[in-house]
């Protein structure tokens, strides 16, 4: 019989501890294949929890820091009022948007209405399943990572354009036929830089690609290759933001003219759904660059022993949400800097910059590894 | 909003169950209170001052409001900033019905209290918002400050603060009775009360009057005497271009008809001469010399009257004054026609507020902007424009009865101001 | 051919689908209770058909119950950004029918507030272009300043936003001794900041992307649509009042009428950017030769119009404000009083200006047209 297993460490602890466990139990119940189904279970159910504690319990402290951030750009104090600096303004928020009444418009396609913020979600929580947040700490360590963070990605496109789609509104339909042209166009060139780094670290194992880049801070992916690694690394950046949906490029919600696009027909609980993916969507694009470009987990070495041993005694996980934060903070700083392009122009960018760039890129980074780099 | 409104029916009879549902009144309560997103939403004024609000240095985002939804659906709260007409009525409505519950109405300034400084002579505006939907906070000004609207916002979180699901949040319905029917009854009562304080008060008036015999007087306001100042002369005006009396020697060479509206025997080329020179020159033209002289002036070389400044009517007794306001960018003169045109008065006197009285060619193929500017000439005083590509209602709706600016025009919503 | 909604008149043969749109009266971006019916053809704009009155409010037949007074408090609410400019072009028609003068102070006093007004709706405009390109810290930046703005008003007329200020023959009161400091104070503020914001905006690529080359109003349409103020002289006609008619004591001062070329939205940009300049420049000649002594209006007399017809133009933020005033008879009330505003020509050219190009352009456009929609409705 074939037992479903998820490499992980967690996973070995798990079926390690269990037919220990059952030991305990009357014989009759003792078996091969029941003690591995429990440990999968157990396994499962521990990862699911461990997922949504880090995702679900980021958007609040995301949207608090945005707005936060967002305020003292502009010269304002932000949320105030509630606990020290409005610090659980959000959780006032959360708990309002579940009690709103929720209702769906005339004509709407009330099924797909309903799953679209669902199908959001999924592409975020999956990524999140791929990345090592410390030595021992992945819910899936899985050979083909990048591949799969690929694949996954496109199912946000999915989730926008149905949301869209079955809002019976002209403005949704809009934004979502704005956001599916952007978003499959970008993902050719976050595929792209992905493979780049593939290239250069020799897997698409997402622990190794990590383990990589082990060693001084010179040996991080973004600096380890003269420059081709640093301009891999913003052009990460650009079109990540443009997967995201996260302005400069939100056109797809682009308030000013959309009202909201895709989303402006959803309220109470499926609206916070669509708001927790954006903010879930930040995480998992700001760990993915700490993880190919920043070097994960681990500490900024700088090469002299006696720092690098006090470096090394702080656990990986405060490193690896440190690079994270950081990361996050650039995001944020950038969508209350600029202002947002045309459709066709960001189509322009992609088209014909972003990916002749992203080819050259890779040739360039191909020629560097033959050379013996 | 469905399953905690069941809470307190399930819990309060089990011993112990009203702590409960006192804790989740607590709880929701204080996120609702603490967490009201406005709509944007605006309409004039007030919408600057709620804008001012968000900016800066008035900061609403301090209460956790700074989260403007565009859409109605994602919104707590509807501010309703700014001047209600009868044509944004219908709006209004839905959009307050696209808001789910708990929803709540802050209603900023004079205007959508009561109408405010549009009260009297007006067939436009709608007499306070809670005619159209039910209102939580007023928040008085014309407009209201800033912090007058965070007053109105920090009473808004008091109401919500009391709620409980004991007495679940009365959604209400927006008010189904046609607007007409509504002003009409609300002018005919007003109008009754009026009488009775007329009535009440003639008495009260007479006496007064008797009593102060220099009533006129008495009560001026009491001013601080100033010196006489001595009137510095303005400016000399410098006018560009041609002089009133070439421009208008120039036209009565083309159209020896053309005069000027004066009331004095002298010729009329000295009373051209004596007008003002800040004043621009308004020539008196007949309705068959209107479009000829329209495209004379337009593209002789003299004139080139290549701007259209604005197209205008006055209502007479009998006959409609069009005024059509002409520059020239070049060289920097003006010039102003002015047409009368006889009322129809072959229309039964029955129809006449509803029918159009007078009739004219059109100058909207010789000057784009006048195809809007006659169209509110039409809209409002009921003058029909031959050849007008697109003569509809402009400011008004389709269905609206009369012509407002002219002067016997009557509307049931128009309160007439006390004299 | 389908038949068309009322409005809309072009006749295309093509064989795509195209739709109809609906924006406003509430939408982020119409500036106000203006509906803009788009006829799409998928993201691109066929025809624009704007929908007015959604704010008319009949001023023009209240104004014929009230006394000229009362209708100075009127025209604050038309153009709500420049309250205090409408105020001087109902007065300026006014004064033209007493025939009162004005003292040099109380002259001093109009042009410095003018000018102030200007620059006031004009840091709108810098805020609610940035804000309507998607760059929402734009429109907190335009605010900020306007706020002292607002503070000077407040300290010289009592209000913030709806100023109720001059009178035939001067104005209301005397501003206060901190006028002048404050003023200065605050130009010295404005300098450096207005240096930030243009870093900010004006060399920004995707700015420059999305304005330059879009919603092209040429010099002949600019002129035939009759548009005015900052719009018209974007298209490349110098064309100013208070160059060409000066009104109040605008010819005493040395500034210049910024004039462009292409008139397209960057230029339309770019030219109230420099308007601002231009009128810190009128600002500063004002503190220094302000007149500390003297009287700050005529002597008062009843507002009373003879029978005839008067006529005023100045030059507001948007462009050419002009009232119309027909008194019937000798007295305190007018038989009609007619406001022409600037935006409502400009909304006009919309349509020929958004043809052809994306509905983002169309915020873009609606942004540097700069409309308040009372004034149009009025």
């Amino acid at each position: 019989m074939f037992v479903p297993s998820v490499t992980n460490p967690i996973g070995d602890f798990v079926r390690d501890m269990i037919p220990r466990l059952a030991e305990f139990l009357p014989a009759s119940f003792q078996s091969e294949t029941l003690n591995s189904v429990t440990a999968f279970l157990v396994n499962a159910i521990i990862c699911v929890v461990a997922v949504c504690a880090v995702n679900i319990g980021s958007a609040p402290i995301l949207i608090f820091m945005e707005r936060k951030v967002c305020a003292h750009i502009q010269c304002r104090l932000g949320p105030m009022r509630l606990g020290w600096h409005g610090t659980i303004q959000t959780i006032a928020d959360v708990i309002k948007m579940l009690f709103k009444e929720v209702y769906a418009p005339s004509g709407a396609d009330k099924l797909m209405f309903y799953l679209a913020p669902l199908i959001v979600l999924i592409a975020p929580f999956i990524v999140c399943a791929l990345i090592p947040f410390g030595r021992n700490l992945v819910v899936a360590d899985v050979s083909m990572g990048i591949p799969l963070i690929i694949a996954v990605n496109g199912f946000g496109v999915l989730g926008i354009l149905l949301g869209g789609w079955s809002s019976n509104n002209k403005y949704s339909l809009l934004g979502a036929l704005r956001s599916g042209a952007q978003m499959i166009s970008y993902e050719i060139s976050f595929a792209m830089i992905l493979l780049f780094v593939v290239m250069i670290s020799g897997s698409t194992n997402l622990m190794s690609i990590t383990l990589g880049q082990e060693g001084t801070i010179l040996d991080w992916w973004i600096f380890k290759i003269p420059v081709l690694g640093f301009i891999a690394f913003i052009l990460f950046f650009i079109s990540s933001t443009a997967e995201m949906n996260r302005a400069p490029f939100d056109i797809a919600e682009a308030e000013q003219e959309l009202t909201g696009g895709y989303h402006t027909e959803y309220n109470g609980t499926p609206f916070a759904m669509f708001y927790l993916a954006e903010y879930i969507a930040l995480v998992t694009n700001s760990a993915l660059a700490t993880t190919c470009f920043l070097g994960g987990f681990l500490p900024p070495c700088i090469g002299i022993a006696a720092i690098d041993n006090y470096l090394y005694m702080v656990p990986g996980v405060v490193w690896f949400f440190a690079k994270v934060y950081f990361m996050i903070w650039c995001y944020m700083m950038v969508r209350w800097t600029f202002v947002r392009p045309r459709v066709d122009q960001l189509m322009d960018f992609e088209w014909k910059f972003l990916l002749p760039v992203n080819l050259v890129l890779l040739v360039a980074g191909a020629a560097y590894i033959a050379i013996g780099g | 909003m469905g399953i905690i409104n069941f809470a307190p029916k399930i819990l309060d009879p089990i011993p112990g169950g009203k702590y409960v549902v006192n804790a989740i009144d607590y709880v929701v309560n204080w996120a609702r209170a603490n967490s009201i997103w406005p709509l944007t939403y605006g309409t004039s004024c007030c919408a600057i001052e709620m804008m001012s609000s968000s900016m800066a240095r008035y900061d609403i985002a301090r209460f956790g409001s700074e989260v403007f939804r565009s859409s109605p659906r994602q919104a707590d709260l509807f501010i309703l900033a700014g001047t209600i007409t009868h044509r944004m009525a219908p709006a209004i409505q839905m959009l307050w019905e696209q808001i789910p519950g708990p929803k709540y109405v802050i209603a900023m300034g004079a205007c959508t209290i009561s109408g405010g400084p549009f009260i009297y002579d007006n067939y436009s505006v709608v007499r306070g918002a809670q005619n159209l939907i039910p209102v939580d906070v007023y928040v008085p000004g014309c407009p209201p400050r800033p912090e007058a609207l965070f007053h109105g916002l920090l009473t808004l979180r008091e109401k919500i603060l009391k709620e409980t699901c004991r007495h679940p949040w009365h959604v209400g319905r927006p008010k189904d009775v046609s607007t007409m029917d509504r002003y009409r009854e609300a002018a005919k009562t007003w109008a009754a009360l009026e009488e009775m304080k007329d009535e009440e008060m003639a008495e009260a008036r007479a006496k007064f009057k008797e009593e102060h015999p220099d009533y006129k007087s008495a009560f001026k306001p009491i001013r601080v005497k100033k010196e006489d100042f001595p009137e510095v002369p303005r400016v000399p005006f410098k006018r560009l271009g041609l002089t009133q009396s070439e421009l208008f020697a120039k036209l009565r060479e083309k159209f020896p008809e053309v005069t000027v509206h004066t009331h004095s025997e002298d010729p009329i080329e000295d009373v051209v001469a004596a007008t003002p020179a800040d004043r621009p020159l308004e020539v008196m033209v007949r309705p068959e010399d209107y479009l000829p002289i329209v495209e004379y002036v337009k593209n002789s070389p003299d004139f080139k009257m290549d701007y259209l400044i604005d197209v205008t009517a006055i209502d007479y007794d009998d006959h409609f004054d069009l005024v059509t306001m002409l520059r020239s960018i070049d060289i920097g003169h003006k010039l102003f026609l002015c047409v009368q045109l006889k009322k129809d008065f072959s229309i039964p006197e029955e129809k006449r507020p509803t029918s159009l009285l007078a009739s004219i060619g059109t100058i909207s193929n010789l000057y784009p902007a006048a195809e809007f500017k006659e169209r509110e000439v039409y809209d409002m005083f009921g003058i029909n424009f031959e050849g007008h590509p697109d003569q509809r209602r402009i400011f008004l709706d389709r269905d609206f009865v009369g012509y407002p600016l002219r002067k016997d025009f009557t509307h049931p919503q128009m309160i007439r101001r006390p004299v | 051919m389908p038949t068309l909604p009322p409005g809309f008149r072009i006749q295309r043969e093509t064989n795509t689908e195209e739709f109809f749109i609906n924006m406003g009266p509430q939408h982020p971006s119409t500036h106000g209770a203006l509906r803009l019916a788009l006829r799409m053809d998928g993201e691109t704009i066929v025809e624009v058909v704007p929908h007015f009155g959604y704010i008319h409010r009949g001023m023009e037949k209240q104004a014929e119950s009230m006394s000229y007074l009362q209708y100075i408090a009127l025209s604050d609410r038309q153009d709500y950004l420049t309250a205090i400019q409408n105020n001087l072009g109902v007065v300026i028609a006014l004064e033209k029918g007493m025939n009162v003068g004005v003292p040099e102070k109380g002259e001093y006093i109009r042009v410095m507030l003018q000018e102030l007004g200007r620059i006031a709706s004009h840091l709108v405009f810098f805020g609610c272009f940035g804000g309507d390109l998607g760059g929402q810290t734009c429109l907190l930046f335009g605010f900020k300043e306007r706020e002292m703005i607002h503070d000077i008003l407040e300290e010289v007329t009592g209000s913030r936003l709806t100023t109720n200020f001059f009178r035939p023959g001067g104005s209301r009161y005397d501003v206060p001794d901190t006028f002048i400091p404050r003023v200065k104070a605050f130009l010295d503020h404005l300098e450096d900041s207005m240096r930030d914001y243009e870093r900010f905006l004006s060399k920004n690529i995707i700015v420059l992307e999305r304005s330059i080359g879009i919603g092209v109003l040429t010099k002949e349409d600019a002129i035939a649509y009759g548009c005015s103020g900052p719009v018209l002289r974007a298209s490349g006609v110098a064309f100013d009042v208070r160059r060409v008619n000066p009104y109040s004591i605008y010819d005493q001062f040395d500034f210049d009428i910024p004039v462009f070329h292409n008139g397209d939205c960057y230029d339309r940009y770019k030219i109230r950017i420099a308007e601002i300049h231009e009128s810190m420049k009128i600002l500063r000649q004002c503190v220094e030769k302000f007149p500390k002594e003297g009287p700050w209006r005529s002597k008062e007399k009843p507002v009373r119009l003879p029978e005839g017809r008067y006529y005023s133009e100045i030059e507001t933020a948007k462009g050419l404000y002009a009232t119309y005033v027909v008194a019937a008879t000798t007295g305190e009330k007018p038989y009609r009083i007619h406001t022409r505003g600037p935006s409502f020509p400009h909304i006009a050219a919309l349509n020929k200006m958004a043809q052809g190009h994306k509905i983002s352009d169309l915020v873009t456009i609606m942004a540097t047209l700069d409309p308040v929609i009372p004034e149009i409705d009025r």
